[in-house]
């Protein structure tokens, strides 16, 4: 598992356009990134955030319904976010030019 | 005794206040002794006092309030001691004290008490009286005067006790003791100890009771003045009484005894504990929240309600359940993985986002200028790193996912053969990475997917073996069944695998045709293949004499295998001398038929899908033909200038088949359209360095996608042109596509045949089995 995880990490990171990917834990610590310490930290904090207030708007609408999918597109970049309740997986990827 | 009973002023006074207090005590009316009657009283008196005093005391202001004009004394004089001298002498007492005496006339000298010079403050009533006093022996006589019982009447005892205090107050001097008293009270005590003679104690009374009425009589007309309506009363009372009985107690050592429980004093005790710890909690009851605690309790109790079922029940179930934690991990790790999946595609998506457009968007807009021609949209490429040097020996849809294909890498140079291969699934939502890749220790030349349960996938190998993959097991078991290397593999290339009809058994199949001219059924049996050889392809080669003299026989070898769609016995195969043989597994030494189809090793045999009579069959001799069974001579013959991977019918269209050359190109045909030219060709990769190998249409999506032997898959959009489809006549509105399919290949096929149409051979030969 941790191999498949290394592996895939790699591999998502050589993708044209990916600035970095970041695994955040359950308690929203970062576990694995590609960034650099202080932005993986900031990325974990604010989009677990966003993320609970992203499932509670979805499953308040909803209560048998759940969030499984989060993309942000910015000017500048597109963070797609992976929630779970015991995960988060976070890339971050320029548009492709 | 009268005259003494006459009540002083002074006794008078007095007298009033023990009257008040009787009448308080009869309304007690306690059975009790006049003494202890009247000792009780004052003691109560006295202490309500008290209480009273502390009640009060709270009005008392703290501090000492000083007049104004108090005079200020040295500390020295306060400190001083002053000594007082209590002495016995009234210094207020006169001696000669005379007051003037109105009837007289004349000054007179004052009566002086007979305390002298003593100053009565305050007056007690004792309670004692002496034996040998009236009262005394009238109580005696009465019975009374014993410690012990009585319950006498409350009038009686305020009799007495007036008496008593009359006499008390006005004779304090002892009397001289009459002997009857003391007789009386002998008897009494006599009585009293020995209370079987009781008996004579109801006679006795009765005359002193008499006597008492006598005094009470004399009391009554004696008093003077004033004093008369008091003793009148007293009087009147004493005609009430009673003799008084005594009462029997019973003959056991009898007392009667009144006791107070001691009060216990009241205290409050306070304690402190410990205050719990604190915290504040706070937290928004969502709807969701509500509805995921709902599910829990639903969840426990279907828990609880399993295990309220028998244990012998239980216990088969619970031996291959593994322990939460691990069901926890494996799900946490698929649930990674899936997320992993969708993260990896949109970020595809987000680098093939034109292209993505392009393949459900943009159609050719010049087809419709070209009449009869069309053109290929090149949309994603498919490579996998690993396998850059390696050539795409087979591709193939998946039957059920129509994003999903399979390719084999394999390697088709055979002067430096590759010692690995690969078997891989991509899905066009990810060109970027193969969603299953497992490598194999032998090039992969050929596989065919599973269409019953299409995560099978059995492959051909260069070493002669066969596998099948299941595609749903993680990496590390690689496959699933593997062909015994010793016993039953081939002893040459597999050129193709084929899955058949299931057996009898209902065991799944495939057939695979090698090199080595077998064609061998492989029935998947749990944890093994089980080869059985179908046909060996004989040659017209003469035997040849082999190293050591004996002979050999030659086969011919096999290249690719065909079964008709719609009888399972019947497969058609093509050898590398470009015979095609069309076979049955009934006959496992003949052909039911054969072709010299080609003139070079015939790569690829594809049956139409919506006629099951007409095949296509490509060849390295650069040729494409259509055949039809039973005919010998070719349909159709299309020479393409390079030597033809493959060629593949359309599964949307009867007429439409495309084939990849090695130049690198892929050709279209459209025989409705055009029977002599493809109406597309085009150069897919660049000839110089790459070859197109295989080729395979979509069943449902408009695209193809081709194999190059650098390794990468092609997927091409056909244009609008290339997928016509049949428009139905006037006549025959509401005609299903598929009629009108068969009808136009039909009729084009009514055309070619110049020849009188025969039955097929193969039909011919079966029905009559």
């Amino acid at each position: 598992m941790a191999n498949e995880a290394e592996d895939t990490i790699r591999k998502l990171s050589t993708y044209k356009g990916v600035v970095g990917v970041v695994v955040v834990n359950g308690e929203g610590i970062p576990i694995k990134t590609t960034l650099d310490n202080h932005i993986s930290v900031q990325y974990a904090g604010l989009l677990t955030a966003l993320v609970d207030k992203a499932k509670t708007v979805v499953r308040d609408l909803d209560p048998s319904n759940d969030l499984t999918f989060l993309r942000i597109r910015s000017k500048k970049s597109e963070v797609m976010v992976a929630p779970d309740k015991e995960f988060i997986l976070i890339v971050v990827q320029n548009p492709v030019e | 005794m009268a005259p003494k009973k006459i009540p002083s002023p002074q006794g008078s006074s007095k007298h009033r206040l023990p009257d008040l207090w009787r009448s308080k005590s009869t309304e007690k009316s306690l059975g009790i002794l006049l003494k202890r009657l009247k000792q009780k009283d004052a003691a109560s008196k006295s202490r309500g006092n008290l209480i009273e005093d502390e009640a009060l005391e709270w009005l008392k202001p703290r501090a000492l309030i000083k007049p104004d004009d108090q005079e200020d004394v040295p500390e020295a004089d306060l400190d001083e001691e002053v000594g007082r001298v209590l002495t016995t002498i009234n210094p207020n007492w006169v001696a000669d004290e005379v007051a003037y005496h109105y009837g007289l006339g004349r000054f007179v000298a004052k009566p002086k008490p007979t305390f002298g010079k003593a100053y009565p403050l305050y007056i007690y009533q004792g309670t004692a009286i002496r034996k040998d006093s009236e009262e005394a022996k009238a109580q005696i006589a009465a019975g009374y005067g014993m410690v012990g019982f009585d319950d006498a009447g409350p009038k009686r005892a305020k009799v007495k006790k007036s008496a008593a205090e009359e006499e008390e107050e006005e004779e304090p001097e002892p009397e001289p003791q009459p002997p009857e008293e003391a007789k009386a009270e002998e008897d009494a005590v006599a009585d009293e100890e020995k209370p079987g003679e009781a008996v004579e104690g109801p006679h006795e009374p009765e005359p002193v009771a008499d006597d008492l009425e006598a005094t009470a009589g004399d009391v009554g007309e004696e008093p003077e003045g004033d004093e008369k309506d008091e003793s009148k009363d007293t009087g009147e009372e004493v005609l009430e009484i009673k003799p008084r009985v005594k009462k029997l107690a019973n003959q056991f050592n009898f007392c009667e005894r009144a006791a107070l429980t001691y009060n216990f004093p009241r205290r409050s005790v306070d304690t402190q504990t410990i205050p719990p710890p604190r915290a504040n909690y706070g937290s928004t009851a969502l709807q969701c929240i509500i509805f995921d605690y709902y599910q829990e309790d639903y969840a426990r109790k279907q828990r609880e309600k399993e295990e309220d079922k028998p244990k012998r029940l239980r216990k088969k179930t619970a031996k291959h359940v593994k322990s939460a934690q691990q069901i926890h991990d494996e799900q946490l790790a698929q649930r990674i993985r899936e997320a992993w999946t969708i993260l990896e595609r949109l970020v595809n998506q987000n680098i093939y986002d034109d292209i993505a457009q392009d393949y459900r968007y943009w159609d050719d807009p010049s087809d419709e200028f070209r009449e009869g021609m069309g053109s290929l949209l090149p949309l994603w490429r498919f490579q996998f790193e690993p396998m850059r040097s390696h050539a795409v020996c087979d591709v193939q849809w998946n039957p059920h996912y129509q994003d999903l294909f399979a390719v084999a890498y394999g390697s088709l140079d055979f002067t430096s053969q590759q010692k690995t291969g690969c078997l891989c699934l991509y899905s066009i939502k990810n060109p970027a990475y193969p969603e299953y890749a497992v490598v194999t220790d032998s090039p992969v030349i050929c596989l065919d997917v599973y269409k019953e349960t299409p995560y099978l996938i059995c492959v051909g190998l260069y070493d002669g073996n066969v596998c099948v993959y299941n595609a749903q097991l993680t990496l590390e078991s690689s496959y699933q069944y593997k062909s015994d290397s010793v016993r039953d593999k081939h002893s040459n290339i597999v050129w193709e695998v084929r899955w058949g009809a299931r057996l009898i058994d209902g065991e799944s199949t495939f057939f695979s045709i090698s090199g080595d001219g077998r064609v061998v059924q492989w029935a998947v049996m749990p944890g093994e293949l089980q080869a059985t050889t179908i046909i060996t392809l004989t040659s017209n080669v003469p035997p040849i004499p082999g190293p050591d003299g004996t002979m050999i026989n030659v086969n011919s070898c096999g290249s690719c295998i065909c079964f008709h769609p719609e009888k399972p016995d019947i497969f058609m195969v093509g050898t590398e001398d470009g015979m095609i043989h069309t076979c049955s597994l009934k006959y496992n030494r003949n052909y039911v038929r054969s072709v010299q189809g080609h003139h070079m090793p015939v790569y690829r045999i594809n049956y139409n899908y919506f006629n099951n009579s007409i095949y296509a069959s490509c060849s390295g001799d650069w040729r494409v033909k259509i055949w039809e069974d039973g005919r010998e001579e070719p349909l159709f013959m299309f020479e393409l200038g390079a030597a033809v991977g493959d060629v593949k019918w359309a599964p949307y269209s009867s007429t439409v088949f495309a084939a990849c050359t090695a130049d690198g190109k892929v050709y279209v045909y459209d025989l409705n359209v055009n029977k002599y030219r493809p109406i597309c060709v085009q150069a897919v990769v660049s000839k110089k360095t790459k070859k197109l190998t295989r080729i395979d249409f979509n069943t449902r999506l408009p695209v193809i996608v081709c194999g190059d032997t650098k390794g990468t898959c092609h997927v091409l959009k056909l244009s609008p042109n290339l997928r016509v489809m049949c428009k139905p006549p006037k006549k025959a509105q509401g005609v299903d596509q598929r009629t009108l399919q068969i009808m136009k290949l039909d009729k084009l096929l009514s055309l070619v045949r110049d020849p009188p149409y025969q039955t097929g051979v193969v039909d011919e030969k079966f029905d009559d089995d």
